[in-house]
């Protein structure tokens, strides 16, 4: 367009002085600071955006500005600087008032979409999520993010994804930076994130930066609302299934403020077999609180803690929950140097009773996570951002202990042997702006990560027989002895290249490392299953995934597509051997099989974020299979949660004032399972599927529609509060989705066995019909 | 108890939310595999063997027996016990070999099965193991079957007394009968233990199944080795797969048996005691 500006403004840059421009954005409704907000300049056609603490920074050379900040869903601002030293400022974007008239985009200088340098990277606008149609009318991001390319799921009702051919363990999943280890309740039915408190939430499934590591497949980073610091406010809603409460305000004003929420489920009068001797409930609580002691420290404390409880007749029960608490400290050094120190504390466990005088035990299991983080982000010129930082984790690993509850018990105690690790990363990261055109990102993580003592390592004969066992040794490690260290370095590459104002290519490498590993060998995990650290034994699990893409905004950045290619390639994927023991299994190494993972894929994304009709259509090609030592006969299968095509829209309509209207509809081909090849008898009496190979069938394809419509009654001027009601429609032509099949007996309807007694049948169990639900929410 | 994970999960997942069809799997079938089941015990008595082969998963009927089998068991002693197909000349037992001499096996002797089926040889070993006493049996009436019992008159229980040797290493299958045919709560359970979580005093667990005024209820208590619970382990898991969605994929069974044969050969010292409901 006007290149030959850009680079006279560029040689003018190089004679004169620079001072610093740096502040922080927030939504001028409720003082939150706001991420990803775009502050151009526009004399020098560059720019920055807040990073995820609502701050930014710019080098510039002495002269005057006007500079435009801008963010999806707010009202542009723009302001002029005459720069003559550092000047901090800070800058309060109002919320956009659309619905009526279609938003004529002005003034919308650049779109990240095609710009920044980072790809494979989805934002989840918690606003879209509430309008989207919800099963049990109960709004969920994790649901959105099954939706996303890249990302496929393992069936409804579960709140599983599996990135770029990864399993579901290897998504980073944080909370205000803490790492949630569960996000289900419910077995998955709800994630743990209770929309009224999230604010931002987004995933990272390529290009990941530096600052994260740990995890192979993606980065799932959801923060909440820091709290209105201008006014006392807060909302509830009513559901089917569930109840929410938020409360939020200002401690002092435009200094501190504080939030706090609640959920709890009463899921129990919905459940067909729960009788008034049956509990069954979650519940969620958010809280936190901030202090702007001055423009350069602000501190932040953030807890969660969510726990789903079930009780049958009194006799047994189980529960399991995660805690998380996070304290944060941001400090600016200098004016173009911010800081952010965490301490981040994470627990999960569970529990399970049965209650008997004679059978009566008690099993529980732990994890604990104690990190501290220094992240800091250097402003050296406007064309370079450095990232650097250290990060140190300690880990507790309680596999599962079992007590008897009862005097007469026939149980004895035994407790499987705690595991603790280290882990200590170091990184740095640049960003740097070679041209106009071009932006390249680069760096690197290191990973030292040490299986600690106390503990004994049994050496085995065959570390790989795990029915005849035989231990030939036995190593003592005392409190914090190094039991075995493993170090990695992790690059990081990202670059982009403007091909036109309108479009750019990418191109991303990144290798990811990750040394904690869940012990399931399910599809989908559950609360049940536990983590290990690489130890003796397991070794870290390798991630390299490169990927290139294409992005193009259409109509003055209305539109944003995006198409993206990548092929991961995974050395060490954990797996288990067929039949392995994962519970309570003191010679758990003996189970471990580790072996090859390698997936590709083709993703196309066309977003609309403003206006009155706003949604995305997705559709994902992809392929992924493993190859494990001693499973599947050492032949290559597919994995678990392989789709070859998976397709996902989502649209919300703003009519008017009062209505607007949501739809989902997604298509997938079916995944693949073990079915029989054959039948067996055993002892007369049992009849045994026969087994020829691993994933050699597929289920069929899954479709599904859902619809919801939200009524804003029109505002009582009197009042201080708003209200809506969202009406869902799940499963609008109530397809009978598969979830997946198992075999039994044949059997009439009523469960008795027909037919000679010998012969089989396979069931297919799909789970929910036409689900309609309703919604009551209030905000004050 | 580690099994019942699962169960629990698919019961709660699928069992409150699901619904569920039968359908048709249009899946490629193997050819027969040779399936072997064989057991000797303490006891001095013609013991079997049974040699079938694998049908297709639709098929009906009961498995089909192998007749021209060759079918010797030998312990580490040097003897060799010739098995001789259906004696009797039963149809029911066809596929069913016997003892040609009824013999005992001994508390730590190796018992080693060898089946020859069309030149293919199949083999399998196995450890007779001690097994400990049942104290006795008791029978307690069920307030829950009683108030409300799923079949008229069944709402006796019956417990189960032994002391578990704390020294050594036990695992076990166990058997229930009422009136000599066999009982399970489920068709799919199998009824096995390993004693790493067990006390000393196992005083009155409830065996499987409700009984009737007059019932016999007898119990059978086998030893086993580790091969033989981790068989026992992989045939429940398999019977009670959910497709592998919480469950791991369904696999075949571990077993002792080479050349690929499905099944097991199992070597035990058994104990037994019954009581007569009243």
């Amino acid at each position: 367009m006007s290149g030959v500006l850009i680079l006279l403004f560029g040689h003018v840059s190089m004679a004169q002085g620079k001072y610093t421009l740096n502040g922080y954005v927030k939504d001028a409704e409720n003082g939150e600071e706001l991420i990803g907000v775009t502050v151009y300049i526009k004399e020098l056609k560059t720019g920055t955006a807040t990073n995820v603490y609502g701050f930014y920074a710019l080098s510039l050379p002495a002269g005057d500005y006007n500079i435009i900040y801008s963010s999806i869903g707010y009202q542009s601002i723009e302001k002029t600087v005459s720069l003559s030293g550092n000047v901090s400022m800070n800058v309060e974007l109002p919320v956009e008032v659309t619905t009526i008239d279609e938003v004529v985009i002005t003034d919308k200088p650049i779109d990240a979409n095609v710009t920044d340098v980072k790809m494979s990277r989805n934002e989840i606008s918690i606003q879209q999520v509430k309008k989207l149609p919800a099963l049990f009318g109960e709004p969920d991001i994790i649901k959105t993010i099954q939706m996303m390319p890249g990302v496929i799921t393992a069936g409804e009702g579960t709140s599983s994804f599996f990135v770029r051919g990864g399993s579901a363990d290897q998504n980073l999943i944080l909370i205000d930076e803490a790492p949630v280890y569960d996000p289900s309740h419910l077995f998955g039915l709800f994630s743990v994130f209770n929309a009224d408190v999230i604010k931002d939430s987004e995933l990272y499934k390529g290009g990941i930066p530096a600052r994260f590591g740990g995890r192979l497949s993606s980065i799932l980073d959801v923060r909440t609302k820091d709290g209105n610091n201008k006014r006392l406010g807060g909302s509830a809603g009513i559901g089917l299934l569930a109840s929410r409460f938020m409360l939020e305000g200002p401690i002092k004003k435009e200094k501190s403020s504080f939030i706090i929420s609640g959920r709890r489920s009463y899921v129990d009068l919905f459940l067909k077999a729960a009788g008034k001797e049956n509990l069954v409930h979650f519940y969620d609580v958010n809280a936190k609180a901030n202090w702007k002691h001055n423009n350069n420290n602000r501190f932040f404390v953030a807890l969660y803690l969510g726990r789903d409880v079930f009780s049958f007749d009194d006799a047994f029960g189980f529960d399991w929950g995660n805690a998380t608490a996070t304290f944060r400290w941001n400090h600016l050094f200098n004016d173009r140097l911010f800081s952010n120190t965490s301490i981040i504390a994470s627990n999960f466990d569970y529990a399970l009773e049965f209650d008997d005088p004679v059978q009566g035990f008690k099993w529980t299991s732990n994890l604990q996570e104690l990190s501290i983080k220094e992240d800091l982000n250097y402003f050296i010129t406007p064309k370079n951002e450095l990232d650097f930082g250290y990060h140190l984790t300690y880990r507790r690993f309680s596999p599962g202990e079992i007590s008897p509850t009862t005097e007469a018990s026939i149980f004895e105690p035994l407790k499987i042997q705690n595991d603790y690790a280290l882990d200590h990363a170091l990184y740095v990261n640049n960003e740097q702006q070679l041209s106009n055109k071009l932006t390249l990102s680069y760096g690197a993580r290191l990973s030292i990560f040490q299986n600690i003592g106390k503990s004994e390592v049994y050496v085995y004969e065959d570390p790989r027989e795990n029915i005849n066992i035989n231990k030939i040794d036995t190593l003592y490690f005392d409190n914090f002895e190094t039991i075995k260290t493993y170090i990695n370095i992790e690059p990081r590459f990202a670059a982009r290249y403007m091909l036109n104002p309108v479009s750019s290519i990418k191109l991303s490498y990144n290798r990811m490392v990750q040394n904690t590993h869940l012990i399931s060998s399910g599809t989908v995990p559950i609360p049940f299953n536990t983590w290990s650290p690489s130890n003796y034994y397991l070794k870290p699990q390798l991630a390299d995934q490169v990927a290139v893409g294409y992005f193009r905004n259409f109509k003055d950045n209305t539109f944003e597509f995006s198409v993206e290619s990548y092929y991961k390639d995974i050395d060490n994927v954990t797996d288990f051997a067929d039949n392995a023991e994962i519970f309570f299994n003191e010679d758990l190494a003996t189970e471990y099989r580790q072996g090859d993972s390698w997936s590709y894929g083709l993703e196309l994304m066309l977003q609309k974020k403003e206006g009155r009709l706003t949604g995305f259509a997705s559709y994902t090609w992809s392929k992924t299979q493993r190859k494990v030592p001693g499973v599947n006969l050492d032949k290559p299968f597919l994995a678990n949660y392989d789709r070859r095509h998976v397709l996902n829209l989502a649209a919300t309509y703003d009519m008017n004032e009062k209505w607007s209207f949501g739809a989902n509809f997604t298509y997938s081909t079916g995944r693949p399972i073990t079915v029989p090849a054959g039948r067996y008898e055993y002892n007369d009496v049992y009849q045994v599927d026969l087994i020829s190979e691993r994933n050699g069938y597929l289920l069929p394809d899954f479709h599904r529609m859902d619809l919801s419509a939200t009524l804003t009654p029109r505002k009582n001027k009197e009042r201080k509060w708003k209200t809506n009601w969202v009406f869902s429609l799940y499963n609008v032509y109530s397809r009978k989705n598969a979830f997946t099949i198992y075999t039994r007996l044949k059997q009439d309807e009523d469960g008795n066995v027909i037919g000679d007694g010998k012969e089989k049948e396979a069931r297919l169990i799909s789970l929910f019909p036409l689900l309609p639900s309703v919604t009551y929410n209030i905000q004050f | 108890m580690k099994g019942i994970i699962y169960i629990l999960t698919g019961l709660v997942v699928l069992g409150l939310l699901a619904c569920e069809e039968t359908v048709t799997l249009d899946t490629k079938q193997i050819d027969p595999q040779i399936v072997i089941e064989g057991l000797v015990t303490d006891e001095t008595k013609s013991h079997y063997v049974r040699v079938t082969r694998s049908v297709g998963f639709y098929d009906f009927g009961r498995a089909r027996g192998v007749a021209d089998a060759v079918v010797t068991v030998s312990d580490n002693e040097g003897n060799v016990f010739n098995y001789v197909h259906n004696p009797g000349d039963m149809p029911e037992s066809d596929g069913y070999y016997y003892a040609e001499t009824p013999f005992a096996g001994e508390v730590g002797n190796t018992y080693t099965l060898t089946v020859i089926v069309g030149g293919e040889t199949y083999t399998g070993s196995d450890v007779l193991q001690p097994v400990t006493a049942i104290d006795s049996l008791s029978v307690r009436i069920d307030e829950d079957e009683f108030e409300d019992p799923e079949d008229v008159g069944y709402y006796h229980e019956v417990l189960f007394y032994a002391k578990e040797p704390k020294d050594r290493k036990d695992y076990y299958l166990f058997k229930f009968y009422r009136n000599d045919s066999i009982i399970l709560d489920q068709e799919n359970d199998i009824y096995f233990a390993n004693d790493e979580v067990l006390g000393e005093n196992i005083d009155g667990i409830p065996i499987a199944g409700f009984y009737k005024n007059g019932d016999v209820a007898r119990v059978e208590m086998y030893s086993i080795t580790r091969q033989g619970y981790v068989y026992y382990n992989d045939l429940f898991n398999i019977l009670n797969n959910d497709g592998g969605m919480f469950s791991p994929p369904p696999a075949n069974p571990r077993t002792n048996l080479s050349n690929d044969a499905l099944g097991f050969f199992q070597v035990s010292a058994m104990v037994s005691k019954s009581i007569v409901i009243e």
